[in-house]
């Protein structure tokens, strides 16, 4: 089976640098953080504070976003090895030798991935560290003292939430037949798992919770950061939460869209396939919603921050450092969020070469098929941004009103649309460049 | 247009995958006729071009020279979005595989081609069709949910609702087992008789072989043969006699 694994990764090449750079990435982000919490052990005690909330708490988001992008990059590779898990099964293989390969293919890449992405962190920490030293947030008397053991934690969380997430994909993948042809075996839209509408509906329960605190609250304590804390989380849980949710929710919001696509013929093939096979689009759309309600919730809650912070008496006159700082910590984990829309859109679609080749034996021109791959991508980046800014009010709403600036933020409000855009076009772009290479 | 040109003819037809040393001649100078309203299979050993064959006629690839008519146009040197309209609208075709779409419901795929050109499927022609390959209850099924042979049958209504020219079938009961094969075997011969269906067939099976008037023979890329009102055994021992030859070539 080892062997087999390795053989058959060297023939996925695309399949795999999904899950490689979602890893990779995703381990050097949450490794910075973490090596700040190990430096918060040994630092000054003044510095300790700010330390374990820059690494715990805004590590913790990083950290919640990666390992579900980890989790979701998994899933996409893992459940479009159906085909041939049947096809190895025809030929003797039992399901659990199957379960085993995609396993241990998986583990193999992000176990690769993640010692690189903590690489990458022995360098990002340091940074992170001397950033937040130079902004006079953390004094001269504290040491960087991240080390192997933080590293080595994010890397192994995400190795295993990895191997985790093969595990559960590679399920599905072999709960179908064992003969495929004659059958196109492919994953069938099952309801969703009551695991998953459990979990995803929990998420969103624990995001609206913290929505909730942060108005009644900490948002009447007397230190100015503790509503920070809990309300932004609040839209970046809610969006995990919503994308954990997001076939039912494809299936659910792209069915009304379908007469207004149906009136050509590659918007036909674009509305049957957002909704009948919303289990593998929705591989696509959960990172646009991530992304979106992260983007969204966070920037302005930062916005909010830096407007009404000399009113809320900035107790510490750090005010300016901390909005800066938070932009830059915050805009790295959005930028991982966008990379993670393309990565996803880009082993969506490039898994369709078979289906797209067999379109255009039956006729389908280039041009057909392109278009209802964009119209697909469109109506997915659609559903995301709903999702998404939906999501995002759950940070945005609570900390304008503790804020005192009302329901709605007071500025900012072209950036909703700004990020919007910006996820359309990752979205539709990132298949558009997929389709070109999986078309002929 | 005279009615005795053949709905297909191919003349010259020569087809070489790659270059060089390792090139191949898959076909080597076709020239071949098929009268309207004829069934034709095409046989041959493993290897002789078969599949090709129907790839060059059908404008999924372009042959290396020689020609391909449809009703007496030639379309070899049309543009490869004016060929993929022609299969769309002229050719129907059957795979071995089925090549169901599916995400679409039975009736959804034998209405794609028509979505395809940018027409409203009739629903009327669609149920005929489905009707006519006795799957008139199935048409809100997905493939998945249909059994190999009414996958293959949806694969024939599909072929056949455009009233296509010419009707090409690659090994279209290759996956099936016999008695379901005889099925759709069955409808190609009536959609023949009753339609007058200008087919194509390529097989390897004798016994499907001989629901059609005429039987072409390919060997290495060339016509090795013909054989008219085809019978199994004559069929089955002209394949043994062809293989042998190419094992004697080789
Ligand atoms: N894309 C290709 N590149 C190179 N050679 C090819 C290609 N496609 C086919 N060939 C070669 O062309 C020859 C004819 O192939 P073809 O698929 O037409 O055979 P066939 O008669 O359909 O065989 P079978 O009965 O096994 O399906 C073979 O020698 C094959 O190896
Ligand atoms: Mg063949």
């Amino acid at each position: 089976m080892t062997a087999l694994a390795l053989r058959s990764l060297r023939h996925r090449p695309a399949a795999a640098v999904a899950t490689f750079m979602a890893a990779l990435l995703g381990t050097a982000l949450m490794a910075s953080f973490a090596t700040l919490v190990e430096s918060a052990l040994s630092a000054h005690d003044d510095d300790r504070e700010l330390l374990i909330i820059m690494g715990g708490i805004v590590g913790g988001w990083a950290a919640l976003i990666v390992l579900f992008s980890v989790a979701s990059t998994v899933g996409i590779v893992a459940g479009q090895r159906t085909r041939e898990a049947g096809l190895l099964r025809t030929i003797g293989a039992t399901p659990r030798q199957v379960r085993a390969l995609i396993v241990y293919e998986a583990g193999v890449v992000a176990l690769l991935a993640a010692s690189a992405g903590a690489v990458v962190a022995s360098i990002g920490g340091p940074a992170l560290f001397a950033a937040l030293q130079r902004g006079d947030l953390i004094t001269a008397a504290s040491e960087y003292a991240g080390g192997p053991a933080s590293l080595s934690t994010a890397a192994g969380a995400v190795v295993l939430v990895g191997t985790v997430a093969a595990g559960i994909a590679s399920r599905r993948a072999t709960g179908g037949p064992a003969a495929f042809s004659p059958r196109q075996a492919e994953v069938s839209a099952l309801p969703l798992r009551r695991w998953r509408i459990l979990v995803g509906g929990l998420l969103v329960a624990v995001g609206l919770a913290s929505a909730v605190v942060t108005v009644t609250v900490t948002g009447k304590a007397g230190d100015a950061y503790a509503a920070m804390q809990t309300s932004g989380s609040a839209s970046i849980v809610v969006g995990v939460g919503l994308a954990t949710l997001a076939p039912g929710l494809l299936r659910l919001l792209a069915t009304p869209l379908r007469p207004l696509l149906a009136r050509s013929g590659s918007g036909h093939l674009a509305a049957a396939n957002t909704t009948r096979r919303a289990h593998l689009l929705a591989g696509t759309l959960a990172p646009v919603i991530v992304l979106v309600s992260t983007a969204v919730g966070t920037l302005l809650m930062i916005g909010i921050d830096d407007r009404t912070l000399t009113a809320a008496g900035d107790p510490e006159g750090v005010g300016g450092t901390i909005t800066m700082i938070n932009s830059v910590v915050i805009g790295m984990i959005c930028l991982f969020a966008a990379i993670m829309v393309v990565n996803a859109a880009v082993a969506v679609v490039a898994h369709r070469r078979t289906e797209l080749d067999r379109l255009w034996r039956l006729g389908a021109t280039a041009g057909q098929l392109r278009s209802s791959i964009v119209l697909e991508a469109a109506v997915v980046a659609f559903v995301g941004i709903l999702l998404g800014l939906l999501g995002s009010t759950a940070t945005a709403v609570p900390y304008a009103i503790v804020r005192q600036e009302g329901v709605v933020p007071d500025g900012q409000l072209w950036l909703p649309p700004l990020i919007a855009l910006v996820a359309a076009a990752l979205t539709i772009g990132a298949a558009w460049g997929a389709q070109r290479r999986s078309a002929r | 247009m005279a009615d005795d040109t053949p709905a297909l003819a191919v003349q010259g037809l020569t087809k070489r995958h790659g270059s060089g040393a390792g090139a191949v001649d898959a076909l080597v100078g076709i020239d071949l006729a098929f009268a309207r309203g004829t069934f034709t299979a095409v046989m041959g050993p493993s290897g002789s071009g078969k599949s090709t064959f129907l790839a060059c006629v059908a404008g999924l690839e372009r042959p290396t020279s020689g020609q391909v008519l449809i009703e007496g146009t030639d379309v070899t040197h049309w543009t490869e979005a004016r060929r993929t309209r022609m299969r769309r609208d002229r050719i129907g075709f059957v795979f071995q595989d089925f090549s169901l779409i599916p995400y679409l419901t039975a009736a959804e795929n034998v209405a794609l081609p028509a979505r395809l050109s940018g027409r409203r499927a009739q629903p009327e022609a669609i149920r005929t069709a489905l009707a006519r390959v006795g799957l008139e209850n199935r048409a809100g099924h997905l493939p998945g949910a249909l059994s190999g042979g009414q996958q293959q049958r949806v694969a024939v209504a599909r072929a056949l609702v455009t009233g296509p020219t010419v009707l090409l079938a690659d090994e279209p009961t290759g996956a099936l087992d016999s008695a379901t094969a005889r099925k759709v075997l069955q409808l190609l011969r009536a959609a023949v008789d009753d339609l007058g269906q200008t087919t194509v067939m390529v097989t390897h099976d004798p016994v499907a072989a001989s629901y059609a008037d005429d039987v072409v023979f390919l060997v290495d890329g060339r016509v090795g043969g013909r054989m008219a009102a085809p019978s199994v055994d004559a069929v089955a021992a002209q394949l043994a006699h062809l293989d042998q030859l190419t094992g004697v070539a080789r």
